[in-house]
């Protein structure tokens, strides 16, 4: 601790509640805050606050969001038939960032996990299946991570969808486009031929 | 697998020391509470990152304090390889050649070892959760597939006993955790059963040369009868299961069953018999390891055993062939040891120091 003082430990401490952010690096994060010019510091935290403010979730697709629905369920030139299903805004980030994705999103904000207390009701999968069952969804592609609670996740909602009469596929996970199959480590591997595709 | 250098910090009693272990057999001797097991418990943890005396690392630290270290060097194949072992304020974090190892799990096979307690007699006569436990380490030893499905099956069955404990009666939910239960307890079945057939005939030699003329044999015996069978077993103990509040059925209560001619060692075997039987199955378990990784496990011999028959002692460990490394820890005088000590390398402790022996 650089100074001793209730103000500067609070915001210490609410550093801390970023993911990966220490003790030290908070302690960083502060001084350097408190060492900016105090305008630079007020747009910073008036930044957070406007962003706070005015962004919610979709009500459609539950994504973040700055408009009702998301710019992504307005866009009638995206395919509003085919639903990716991600765990978490960033998921639905890093797919827009490849450009190739011509589909709409439904962000579950966490995945089934028993020991966690998450159930299908914490994720309110009933909207995602309310929106199959409202008809006009050809395909729902689940891309939830390959962790144990994101294969139960997909397994889950490809049975339940499935009764609904959905075709439901789950994205391929291999080895790194541009990367050597000798730098992708046994369980990529073992996954990558297992989803192997015929040439 | 050759153990060069020990060093240990803030460890159980031991004082902060450089253990240097030679090729072929070395003798720790000392009276009782010296920190003889310590030795080889410090080995123990830097191979498998856990101690066979407690699941609290935090016992592990000297006078209960907040750290301890431990570092390993030994060579593997012709390639050195260092393990270093850091519990610190319990936290634990374990680096192969200097890198920082993401997942503990990653440390097993790094430095194969084979430890011999004086508890092993439990292997025969005490309960299937012991042998399972032995099969587990061996194969996870050999094969990060085993060990990486063994965590995983563990990990799902977990979600399922907590989905169970909550007396959640969802089909579906329960039905995602057996599918990975089947996926993963297809692998660990069908690797048990391998490595038991194995070990099986490996045991029976070596018991019929150096024991008794009396046929051993280990036999699998799965809880579900095929890996292709999990998952509808685990489906059909849905009701007994909620009611029960965990998981009845599947690989986590297999058995590997012994017997001796047409009786099972565990009901009728004599205490002689169990304890040779248990001698056994620890150096089938060096041999089996040197068939598949090319070379010997280190040997790590708690307690030179007093109580065997010198005679039947003397030819099991003339088993262990000279290739091999071994460390045994005696508080007999060591003129007793049923060992040929001519090209031992000898080692004395005392108060937690170790001090170079004398033949
Ligand atoms: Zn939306």
């Amino acid at each position: 601790m650089f100074i001793q003082s209730p103000i500067v430990e609070r915001l210490i401490e609410s550093f801390r509640r970023l993911p990966g952010v220490g003790r030290k690096s908070a302690e960083r994060y502060a001084l350097h805050l408190l060492s900016m010019p105090p305008e630079q510091a007020f747009d910073f935290s008036a930044a957070m606050r406007e962003a706070r403010e005015g962004i919610t979730w979709c009500p459609v697709c539950r994504n973040l969001t700055d408009t009702t629905p998301c710019v992504v369920c307005a866009d009638d030139r995206r395919d509003q038939s085919l639903i990716c299903v991600v765990e978490q805004p960033t998921g639905a980030m890093a797919i827009e960032k490849g450009g190739a994705y011509r589909g709409v999103y439904h962000v579950l904000h966490g995945v089934l996990n028993p020991l966690e207390g998450i159930g299908p009701d914490e994720l309110q999968l009933e909207l995602l299946f309310n929106r199959v069952k409202g008809g006009n969804i050809s395909e729902v592609i689940v891309a939830t991570n390959t962790t144990a609670e994101g294969e139960a996740t997909a397994l889950y909602l490809a049975r339940r969808m499935g009764a609904l009469g959905v075709q439901v596929s789950r994205i391929a996970h291999g080895v790194p486009m541009g990367g050597g199959v000798e730098y992708a480590d046994a369980m990529t591997l073992a996954h990558a031929l297992e989803g192997r595709s015929r040439i | 697998m050759m153990l060069h250098t020990l060093h240990c910090r803030r460890f159980r009693g031991l004082a902060d020391t450089t253990f240097t272990p030679g090729p072929g057999v070395n003798i720790i001797y000392g009276a009782n509470a010296q920190g003889k097991t310590s030795v080889l418990e410090a080995i123990l943890y830097a191979a498998t990152t856990r101690s066979h005396r407690t699941t609290t690392d935090a016992e592990l630290a000297r006078h209960e304090g907040h750290e301890f270290h431990i570092v390993a060097n030994a060579t593997r194949g012709n390639s050195p390889v260092t393990i270093e072992a850091h519990w610190w304020k319990g936290a634990k974090r374990f680096k192969v050649n200097s890198a920082t190892q993401a997942r503990l799990s990653d440390i097993l096979g790094q430095l194969c070892v084979v430890f011999f307690a004086p508890e092993d007699i439990t292997l025969v006569k005490g309960a299937a959760s012991g042998r399972r436990l032995f099969l587990d380490m061996e194969l996870s030893q050999l094969y990060p597939v085993y060990l990486r499905a063994l965590q995983q099956y563990r990990h799902a069955l977990r979600q399922r006993n907590e989905l169970l404990r909550q007396h959640r009666d969802d089909t579906e939910m329960l039905a995602v955790w057996e599918a990975q239960l089947s996926e993963h307890g297809g692998v660990l079945m069908r690797m048990r059963a391998e490595t038991i057939t194995e070990l099986s005939e490996i045991a029976a030699d070596l018991y019929g040369r150096l024991v008794a003329d009396e046929p051993l044999a280990l036999t699998y015996q799965p809880d579900v009868g095929a890996p292709d069978a999990i998952a509808e077993t685990l489906a059909r103990a849905r009701t007994t299961d909620l009611n029960r509040g965990n998981t009845g059925r599947g690989p986590h209560r297999d058995e590997m069953d012994i017997r001796i001619g047409d009786k099972s060692a565990r009901a009728y075997g004599s205490q002689g018999q169990q304890k040779s039987v248990a001698l056994v199955l620890k150096l089938a378990e060096v041999m089996l390891m040197q068939r598949h990784i090319g070379e010997y496990p280190v040997v790590l011999l708690d307690e030179a055993p007093a109580e065997l028959d010198s005679n039947r002692a003397q030819r099991l460990f003339t088993v262990i062939p000279d290739a091999a490394q071994a460390i045994i820890t005696t508080a007999q005088p060591i003129e007793l040891l049923p060992l040929s000590r001519e090209n031992a390398t000898l080692f004395q402790i005392e108060g937690g120091c170790l001090e170079p022996g004398t033949h």
